[in-house]
């Protein structure tokens, strides 16, 4: 025995007690089906008080959030997820679905794969957990007596000189062209800029005269959603699978198409900058 | 190419491609395909890090082929040894683990039967129980295990009153069901009496182990498969990944052995067990 231990788990009772009572139970705040009775969904009948009444968006964000949204706000939020997906199967997380196309996947996993992909640092779904957590800083700051410079210049500092803003600047390309559709989206639905938009806006303007840098689609989203309520988490949650459609269409095109129409790789389109040829003692 | 946008501002926001430089070719120093000599696309022979495939396939076992493969060279004979035993100790995380449930359900569910491992994998990826806290446990033991584990303890204690310990604070340790996890302690003992290796990193995480049994908390599995990862030389960043490899096996045999098996071969929990709260 190399252990000084005495082979006991020191564990607490109570809490023991309180696993036996969840032993082949559940107790759910979000709802659920009992047959005869009906489906419940944070205390709406789904079939009687959402289904036909509520469109697919608020009831999307609803078990996102428990939120149950005005009709603007989730149109508002369908909108832009035309902003957020399309089909080109150059963009990381569409590649995977073409790839997945070629490979004769199910369409599900196909999506699910890319989507998954989009689960990333750079890029999709997670980036905006740190949009809306900038945007909401920046707002409690500005409350605080900083400018938008003082801001945008402790950021510079902290990334030692570069501009690493999430939610301004945006990989591939400077500017971005979603920003002008979505400020036509806001303005037909009659939502006026609240406080984190109207910061952004300030944001933007010093970057575009310091750095050359604008506000991208995850800065104007991040903050309008800031300005809708909306902590990060609730956002990434509503934006789960915000590629899956663009994903899905590049699969689609690849899926029927004949074996190897995804851009063939020869062996020798491969570097391998490996060791050379060794033998085996 | 430049297009000017629209704008309802007064700065115009333009769209310009940024000059980045992408590689004109994938690179690897892992596998080399070798084609044939009539099609470029048809392989005809693969090195991995410089071994011949054939070669490997005749002269090596599987866990040297697959520490090759993450580390560019082939393990001594202990070290193989220790990654086989490592291999079996984690192949399976056991029926209650919730990437084997989330497998098992798949396969009563009819699910495609190609689907049940990247679902069970999937789970096992998690911070809670799975490879996502293995990665950070690694990166943690790696920072303190060159100081003792008793002054790493002191700081510790410094900063938390026992009473108010949080008792996930730790990557790779804690408690299993809210006690210290004994079978993680047994597999760390099991691996470190089958190896002539000395294993500084898991020697130093049960010593703290040790420390922490008056707050009871412990050694978890995801700390013991990162302290021997770590003393096998693998990067953190392996972790999350090798930990998933490492209990794929077990997951697809829990997730098959339920995919011929009707729907109600498994519990389905009734109404009068399903409280919903307002």
């Amino acid at each position: 025995m190399l252990l000084k231990t005495d082979n006991t788990t020191r564990s607490d009772p109570d809490a023991i007690e309180g696993l036996e009572k969840k032993r082949g139970r559940i107790r759910s705040r979000q709802g659920g089906w009992i047959p005869g009775k009906g489906v419940y969904n944070h205390g709406f009948s789904m079939l009687e008080d959402l289904v036909g009444k509520k469109t697919f968006m608020q009831i999307v964000v609803l078990n996102a959030t428990g939120k149950l949204v005005s009709k603007p706000l989730a149109d508002w939020i369908e909108a832009i997820y035309g902003c957020l997906s399309w089909p080109d199967p150059r963009i990381w997380c569409n590649h995977i679905g073409a790839l997945a196309g070629e490979a004769q996947t199910s369409v599900t996993a196909a999506t699910v794969a890319g989507t998954l992909a989009a689960d990333s640092r750079a890029y999709g779904q997670k980036t905006l957990v740190a949009g809306l957590t900038f945007i909401q800083t920046a707002r409690a700051l500005q409350r605080s007596g900083d400018s938008a410079r003082d801001i945008i210049d402790r950021e510079v500092k902290a990334n030692r000189g570069k501009v690493d803003i999430v939610g301004f600047a945006r990989p591939l390309a400077k500017g971005d062209e979603r920003l002008t559709t979505m400020e036509s989206v806001t303005q037909e639905l009659g939502f006026d800029k609240g406080e984190h938009l109207c910061l952004a806006y300030e944001i933007e303007q010093v970057l575009v005269h310091d750095y050359g840098e604008s506000m991208n689609i995850n800065g104007y989203m991040s903050a309008f959603l800031s300005d809708q309520g909306f902590t990060p988490e609730e956002v990434y949650r509503i934006y789960s699978v915000m590629v899956f459609s663009g994903v899905t269409a590049c699969y689609v095109e690849y899926a029927d198409r004949p074996a190897h129409d995804f851009l063939p790789l020869r062996c020798d389109d491969i570097s391998y900058i490996g060791p050379s040829v060794r033998t085996l003692i | 190419m430049t297009s000017v946008i629209n704008l309802d501002v007064t700065t115009a926001r333009t769209v310009e491609r940024r000059d980045e430089v992408f590689a004109e070719t994938i690179t690897t120093k892992i596998w080399r395909e070798q084609p044939s000599t009539d099609n470029p696309y048809i392989a005809q022979s693969h090195l991995c890090h410089g071994y011949e495939l054939s070669e490997l396939i005749q002269k090596r076992s599987f866990t040297d082929v697959l520490y090759l493969l993450f580390r560019g060279e082939l393990p001594s004979k202990d070290e193989s040894s220790l990654l086989e035993k490592l291999l079996i100790a984690f192949i399976n995380p056991g029926p209650r683990h919730p990437a084997t449930r989330a497998a098992m359900n798949a396969g009563v569910g009819k699910t495609d039967a190609s689907h049940i491992l990247p679902i069970g994998l999937i789970l096992l990826g998690g911070d809670r129980y799975g490879g996502g806290e293995v990665e950070v446990a690694m990166r943690f033991v790696r920072k303190h295990c060159r100081r003792p584990s008793l002054t790493y303890l002191q700081e510790f204690s410094l900063g938390h009153k026992p009473s108010t310990v949080d008792k996930t604070l730790i990557p790779g340790f804690g408690q299993a069901y809210f006690g210290i996890d004994i079978e993680a302690l047994q597999l760390a003992e099991n691996l470190l009496e089958s190896t002539e290796l000395e294993l500084p990193t898991l020697r130093w995480s049960l010593d703290l182990s040790e420390g922490l049994q008056g707050e009871g908390l412990g050694i978890l599995r995801t700390g013991v498969a990162a302290a021997v990862l770590s003393d096998l030389g693998f990067q953190p960043r392996v972790g999350a990944g090798f930990y998933q490899l490492m209990g794929a096996p077990g997951i697809l045999a829990h997730g098959l052995e339920y995919s011929n098996k009707p729907m109600t071969a498994m519990p389905f929990v009734k109404d009068s067990d399903y409280v919903i709260e307002d």
